[in-house]
């Protein structure tokens, strides 16, 4: 059962699974309304307008910047609170014992409802709602990657200078190098599973709100073509982005562990 | 599974350290401050700690209310339960067949795993009945790719050595399964079992935002609608409550039972 003797049978079958599917979904047109099931081809051209219609590129572009800014802003805010809570002892119980298991255990929806009547339909709520879920699993990642800091390590840093700050930059920084991609890659992947919903109840552009447009007018093709652009950017953006930057970190800075 | 800090272990009152009675104020501090904030505000924009707190003891007594909690409860329950079965039984498949990893572990659990939550929500709106079903049916397809992740990697981390030795002892291949197989198993399906409750209440519950009639994720839409935010807080508090609440009483005496054979 040598795994390189069934990789291309596993394979083949694989891609004979999926061509089946594509069949069966073109053998539907015309049988089944296009409402429930719309033909490839108007979700082909549906999926095609993300890259020439102005508008829709638009949307697709303001779902990005959300993205974006979320996770920089839940990134720094879940350091600073960790850093505190490594550095500043006393502060430890109450952000990983009070403020980390009340964000872990709110619930995402609540957040991008309270969001709109504070902030109203905009894109601070949405990123509001989106750094609100992300912050907790910033916390909690980086915590264990301070605490699996080699403490000789920072021993060894102390012993060759003074400068604490030159020994963090050219000690801690690297050795958090690792868990800081792991975390960026694992954010990256829930912050695409809220961001939507956040748009389609708190946002006024996006690709949340371009799906809450298209179910109410039955255009079930954009809907489609939506859920498989974002299935699209999720698995090219962890293969070609997040994976290798995390197995590079790991290789340049990982421990022997 | 966590390394304990010095603070983690400082439990009884003798022993408390004087961060965990700073973590305590400032909880204190935090109620006190919106309270006073709530005062100023209009309720529609924050409501006080003691409407909210009376609110969510309605969610828990009131049966009007509690039709709703128990109604989230119930079907959060379900879904979890029928995605580790789903989610295990994909898992064992790829174990027994190894030809099938491509489809499942290439292909399916990619696939499930960038699958937008809300895009399942807008799929059943469309093409099922609204109703207890077409709510499950979300949540399971939300849950199952945490579940096929869990179970796979441990199914891949099972010690081969262990299975070899207790097939040196009985033939029985259902016995050494159940045995000396499924306890191996159990710290990755307490796992699964664990991230999907978690992601079930956070993140799962966008199924009841659309074409559903009852739970809380209805009925907090439906008080956000006529901007009754104490509803929606009571009912933020309440998913708190049941979370911690499932991980105290139920998960966690399982694992203990589970992990004392």
């Amino acid at each position: 059962m040598s795994p390189a003797r069934v990789a291309p049978a596993s394979g083949l079958l694989a891609l004979a699974f999926a061509l089946a599917l594509a069949v069966a979904w073109v053998a539907a047109t015309g049988r089944v309304p296009a409402y429930v099931l719309p033909p490839p081809a108007e979700v082909g051209a549906a999926l095609l307008g993300f890259f020439t219609r102005a508008q829709r590129a638009m949307h697709l572009g303001a779902t990005l910047a959300h993205i974006s800014a979320a996770i920089v802003l839940s990134f720094v805010l879940g350091a600073a609170l960790a850093f505190a809570a490594h550095y500043a002892r006393w502060s430890a119980p109450a952000i990983h014992q009070r403020l980390s298991p009340f964000l872990s255990a709110f619930s995402g929806i609540g957040w991008t409802l309270l969001a709109v009547i504070w902030f109203g339909v905009s894109s601070l709520s949405v990123v509001f709602s989106i750094v609100a879920v992300l912050l907790p699993f910033a916390i909690v990642n980086l915590r264990e990657g301070l605490l699996a800091l080699d403490a000789e390590l920072t021993e060894m840093g102390a012993s060759f200078g003074r400068d604490p700050w030159r020994s963090w930059r050219l000690l801690v920084l690297p050795a958090l190098l690792p868990i800081t991609a792991a975390t960026l890659r694992i954010m990256f992947g829930v912050a695409w599973k809220v961001t939507l919903t956040a748009e389609l109840f708190g946002g006024g552009r996006g690709l949340g709100y371009l799906i809450n447009m298209a179910r109410q007018d039955y255009d079930t093709a954009t809907i489609f073509a939506v859920i498989l652009l974002i299935i699209g950017i999720v698995t090219l953006a962890d293969r070609l982005l997040f994976a290798p930057l995390e197995r590079l970190c790991t290789r340049q800075f990982g421990s022997a562990a | 599974m966590k390394p304990q800090t010095p603070v983690d272990q400082a439990s009884g009152l003798a022993g408390r350290s004087w961060g965990m009675w700073l973590a305590d104020a400032l909880v204190v501090l935090a109620i006190a401050a919106w309270a006073a904030g709530a005062s100023r505000l209009p309720d529609f924009v924050l409501p006080g700690p003691q409407a909210v707190g009376l609110r969510l003891l309605d969610l828990f007594t009131d049966p009007e209310f509690f039709f709703h909690t128990l109604a989230s409860t119930l079907r959060v329950m379900l879904s979890v339960l029928l995605a580790l079965l789903i989610g295990s039984g994909l898992a064992l498949a790829v174990r027994a067949l190894p030809v099938l990893e491509g489809l499942i572990g290439g292909l399916l659990q990619p696939f499930l795993s960038a699958f937008p939550s809300i895009g399942w929500a807008i799929l059943a709106a469309i093409w099922f009945e609204p109703g207890h079903g077409s709510i499950v049916f979300v949540q399971v397809a939300i849950l199952v790719p945490f579940c096929l992740i869990n179970m796979g990697e441990g199914l891949r981390q099972m010690d081969r050595e262990m299975l070899e030795m207790a097939t040196s002892f009985t033939r029985k291949r259902a016995r050494i399964a159940l045995q000396v197989g499924l306890p191996l198993l159990v710290p990755y399906m307490m796992g699964a079992l664990r991230m999907a409750y978690g992601v079930a209440w956070k993140i799962a519950l966008v199924a009841e935002l659309l074409g559903s009639t009852s739970g809380l994720g209805f009925l907090m839409l439906r008080a956000q609608g006529s901007a009754d935010l104490t509803t929606v807080l009571a009912a933020c508090m309440a998913i708190i409550a049941l979370f911690f609440a499932g991980e105290r009483l139920l998960l966690d005496p399982l694992a203990r039972r589970l992990g004392g054979r």
